[in-house]
């Protein structure tokens, strides 16, 4: 397989105009050309741990917290999906779960294992690692979907005494964890894969 | 050919780790230090764990549970739990670090739940919100502490860290009174008592009341305090007075207090109070003072039925209760056949009730009452108490011609008073007899004679004669009223006067026509005459000759008829005839008047002597005519208090009494006219001629 590296070519990140090799910047939209970004793999370790970090607080802390009439409950991502299983709505507890809980920690995993597997190629040949990076970048913005309807309930749900939703420390953990990940997934230069070693 | 030599593969010198590390490492770290940063401040602020031991954790919920100390929540119970025996929860709670430190060994927990009573609903927010966990504490630290056991019930001083009285109430009865029992003052619900207790003699129930600030002022040693509770009916000469307080201490009970006079003294917290009956109890307790624990217990034993005598019934001593009946019961006296069933009651007598002053011992008491026994012959005795319920009361007598006896100080259950004869008087008995005494009246013995009476009333008030009675008084009260304003008795004024006016004129013509003076020379003549003759004696008797035959001329005549005219017109105004009265005395007057003028026209000078000794006669005889005219007055007065007498009988209204009234003024007056004309006439009689 020959790669644009080898041919001498360099292809712009931005508007993706390929330009001979030594251009300093592309001719037509500015941006500084790199063959390959030195850094990538350090940036998206340095965001991968932030994002773990926030994920910490994310799940211990309470996402929610709901003063009514008569109780006032704070709940947990995990512990909101498990009320909600109990409560029957199997669905909506499933949703939760997997948007808040199974996609991050799959996202982590993914970079990581990205990260750790770049140019071993006895683990996972580079289209396949291509593939994985292209669901992760994709599936990232889906985990937002917490935090979302956080915003929205506390939004909506405000009638003084009666209701009350108020977001927990963990939405705002959690909407930094998500955006560390994406981050990281960002700063990842998927070229690399390519930059086997033979 | 030169052979360019191959590329150099220049290695870059790497640059130094520090130059190769991303800036973007910055953002983990700084997450990590924001993390550890939120974790080590929940961490430092979750506050001190204290542990609180309830008997029950009703209401409590870990999580949900507060703590909170005015009304401010401190804390929240992180878990609940059990002591290590299983028998008492324990509530762990999560404090405030900063208030943490003023949870001292004083500080008292207790649970607010919701309550429903019949003083109204309390701690209604718990019902959302689920119970808390109230606490209570000063404001100084004396070391924190981390184990408390909570109450059961909310203390007293609940709101007391602004001050409040605590003192302890006692009662001879608590079964009115139940915790949380307002204490009222004025209306005015000023604290509240707390759980009521035996005191540990069992005679006593105590009771810790507390008297909120600024109320606990008005606690002195001159506050007396006394049951509110339920109400109160009496029956009284007023009728039935029915006092009901508020629903909250009909049911719960309360307890009222005043001052009962000014002044007193601060007291200390604390202070024990007793609680009277009611509040005229506790108002006379100022100069009786019942303390309850003074009280002198004594035993009587009845022969005889006690029926109607029952527990709390007084005991009185000259009409003055000084106790109550505490006991009733019977115990069996003797042996074999002698044994007999006898009645015990025991008393309370009132130390202070006695009079013996607060400070006096029970001892004291008792010897004081022995000494009544011995020396003045105390005795009890069973005596009515209301004759109506045949109710019974325990008097204590002075019976001097009792047989001696003495306080048996070895009595069960109390020292024995001896006893003398009941003075009751039953109702029944007492009904008998009226009874009896009704029927032993003579009732128809009465009737008889009172019917007798009525028809001799009847047939007399029936008598044609009596009821002409009035007619006739008022037929005469009329004549004589008509007689007193008829012209002619008037006229006797005005022809008085005329004769007066025609004596007077004649007078002057006397004096004018020098007759006097010639009278008088004449007499100086008559006496020279005489003093000159030798033959007086014949002279005087020509003189005396002379004089009576003046005194024989008509003009005695005239006087006789005057005064016989006189006499029978005081003759006429006594008799029924009277009316005629006037028109005789006018004429007779008249006939005066006529005569004078006769003697004055005449000229009778001749007859100056006669005449004068006629008219001079002629005025003493109306003198002595007008001495009679005051007795007149007084006949008439007579009559006429007599007519006043018989007619104030007729009642006031009556147009026969009017008429009377009119008749009897007019009268009078006539009568005062009389009498003043008598009075002149008498005390003046020369005015009638002399004018003057």
């Amino acid at each position: 397989m020959v790669t644009a590296r080898d041919a001498g070519l360099v292809g712009c990140t931005r508007c993706g105009r390929v330009h001979h090799m030594g251009t300093p910047a592309c001719n037509r939209c500015g941006a500084p050309l790199s063959s390959r970004d030195d850094t990538s793999l350090q940036r998206v370790w340095a965001w991968w741990w932030a994002g773990l970090i926030a994920y910490i607080p994310a799940n211990l802390y309470p996402m929610l917290l709901t003063s009514t009439l008569v109780s006032n409950t704070e709940s947990t991502i995990v512990g909101g999906a498990v009320e909600l299983f109990l409560h029957g709505d199997v669905g909506v507890a499933l949703i939760v779960l997997i948007a808040s809980v199974v996609i991050p920690i799959a996202k982590f995993m993914a970079i990581a294992f990205l990260a750790v597997s770049i140019n071993k190629r006895h683990i996972m040949g580079e289209h396949a690692q291509h593939q994985l990076f292209s669901v992760v970048e994709f599936i990232g913005r889906w985990s937002m979907i917490d935090v979302f309807v956080v915003a929205i309930l506390a939004s909506l749900v405000r009638f003084s005494v009666v209701a009350t939703i108020n977001p927990g420390i963990a939405a705002v953990s959690f909407a930094l964890s998500v955006a560390f990940t994406m981050q990281a997934a960002l700063s990842f230069d998927p070229r690399i894969i390519w930059d086997d070693e033979k | 050919m030169t052979e360019t030599p191959p590329e150099m593969e220049i290695q870059p010198p790497r640059p130094a780790w520090w130059q190769r590390i991303s800036v973007v490492w910055l953002v983990p770290v700084i997450a990590l230090l924001v993390a550890l940063g939120i974790a080590w401040n929940s961490y430092a602020g979750r506050g001190t764990l204290i542990e609180i031991t309830f008997q029950n954790a009703t209401g409590l919920e870990a999580g949900q549970t507060t703590l909170r100390y005015r009304d401010v929540t401190i804390g929240v119970v992180e878990k609940v739990g059990f002591a290590p025996d299983l028998r008492n929860v324990v509530a762990s709670v999560r404090v405030a670090n900063d208030v943490a430190e003023y949870i001292d060994a004083e500080a008292q927990f207790w649970v607010v739940r919701p309550e429903v009573s019949v003083r109204g609903i309390s701690g209604l927010d718990t019902v959302l919100s689920g119970a808390y966990i109230a606490g209570l504490w000063d404001n100084t630290s004396t070391g924190a502490q981390y184990a408390f056991t909570g109450l059961e019930v909310p203390p007293l001083m609940s709101g007391s860290d602004m001050g409040g009285l605590s003192i302890t109430l006692r009662l001879r009865d608590g079964n009115q009174i139940s915790a949380g029992a307002p204490i009222i003052h004025k209306g005015i619900e000023v604290g509240s008592v707390g759980e009521p207790r035996l005191a540990p003699d069992g005679d006593l129930v105590l009771i810790d009341a507390v008297i909120d600030a600024p109320y606990d002022r008005m606690i002195t040693s001159n506050t007396r305090f006394w049951d509110a509770s339920g109400f109160d009916i009496r029956f009284g000469a007023g009728g039935v007075e029915l006092d009901v307080r508020s629903l909250a201490s009909l049911i719960q009970g309360g307890i009222n207090f005043d001052n009962v006079i000014s002044g007193g003294d601060p007291v200390d917290p604390g202070q024990e109070y007793d609680v009277f009956a009611d509040e005229t109890a506790a108002r006379s307790s100022v100069f009786t003072s019942t303390a309850v624990d003074k009280m002198l217990p004594l035993s009587v034993v009845f022969d005889g039925s006690v029926a109607g005598l029952t527990v709390g019934a007084a005991v009185n001593y000259r009409g003055l209760t000084v106790g109550t009946v505490t006991d009733l019961g019977a115990i069996v006296e003797g042996e074999g056949d002698d044994r007999r069933v006898r009645l015990l009651a025991n008393l309370e007598i009132g130390t202070g009730q006695l009079g013996l002053g607060e400070d006096v011992s029970i001892d004291a008491a008792r010897d004081f009452i022995a000494r009544l026994v011995s020396e003045d012959h105390l005795r009890a005795r069973l005596a009515t108490a209301s004759l109506f319920t045949g109710s019974l009361m325990v008097e204590l007598v002075e019976v001097p011609e009792a047989p001696d006896a003495e306080l048996d100080l070895e009595g069960e259950p109390f020292p024995l008073l001896p006893t003398t004869a009941p003075a009751i008087t039953e109702f029944q008995t007492t009904a008998q007899g009226v009874i009896d005494r009704i029927g032993g009246l003579p009732i128809e013995g009465l009737m008889q004679s009172a019917i007798g009476a009525l028809n001799s009333v009847q047939q007399l008030a029936g008598n044609p004669e009596t009821q002409r009675v009035p007619t006739e008084a008022a037929n005469l009260l009329s004549a004589a009223r008509a007689l007193v304003e008829s012209d002619e008795v008037s006229g006797i004024v005005s022809d008085l006067r005329e004769t007066t006016a025609g004596l007077s004129s004649l007078t002057r013509q006397i004096e004018q026509g020098q007759t006097v003076a010639n009278l008088m020379s004449a007499i100086d003549r008559a006496n020279q005459a005489l003093e000159g003759a030798a033959d007086v004696p014949q002279i005087t008797g020509q003189l005396r000759e002379l004089a009576e035959k003046a005194n024989r001329m008509e003009v005695d005549q005239l006087a006789a008829s005057a005064e016989n005219l006189l006499r029978s017109a005081d003759a006429l105004i006594d008799s029924p005839e009277a009316r005629q009265v006037p028109g005789a005395l006018a004429g007779a007057l008249r006939e005066v008047d006529a005569m004078l003028a006769e003697l004055r026209e005449g000229g009778a000078v001749g007859n100056v002597n006669s005449a004068l000794a006629a008219a001079e006669s002629a005025a003493t005889d109306l003198g002595s005519a007008a001495q009679g005219l005051p007795d007149l007055a007084a006949r008439a007065a007579r009559v006429l208090d007599q007519a006043g007498a018989t007619v104030s009988g007729y009642g006031n209204d009556s147009r026969f009494n009017v008429e009377l009234v009119t008749a009897l003024r007019s009268l009078q007056e006539a009568a005062d006219a009389l009498t003043t004309l008598a009075r002149t006439i008498q005390r003046n009689p020369n005015s009638i001629i002399l004018g003057r």
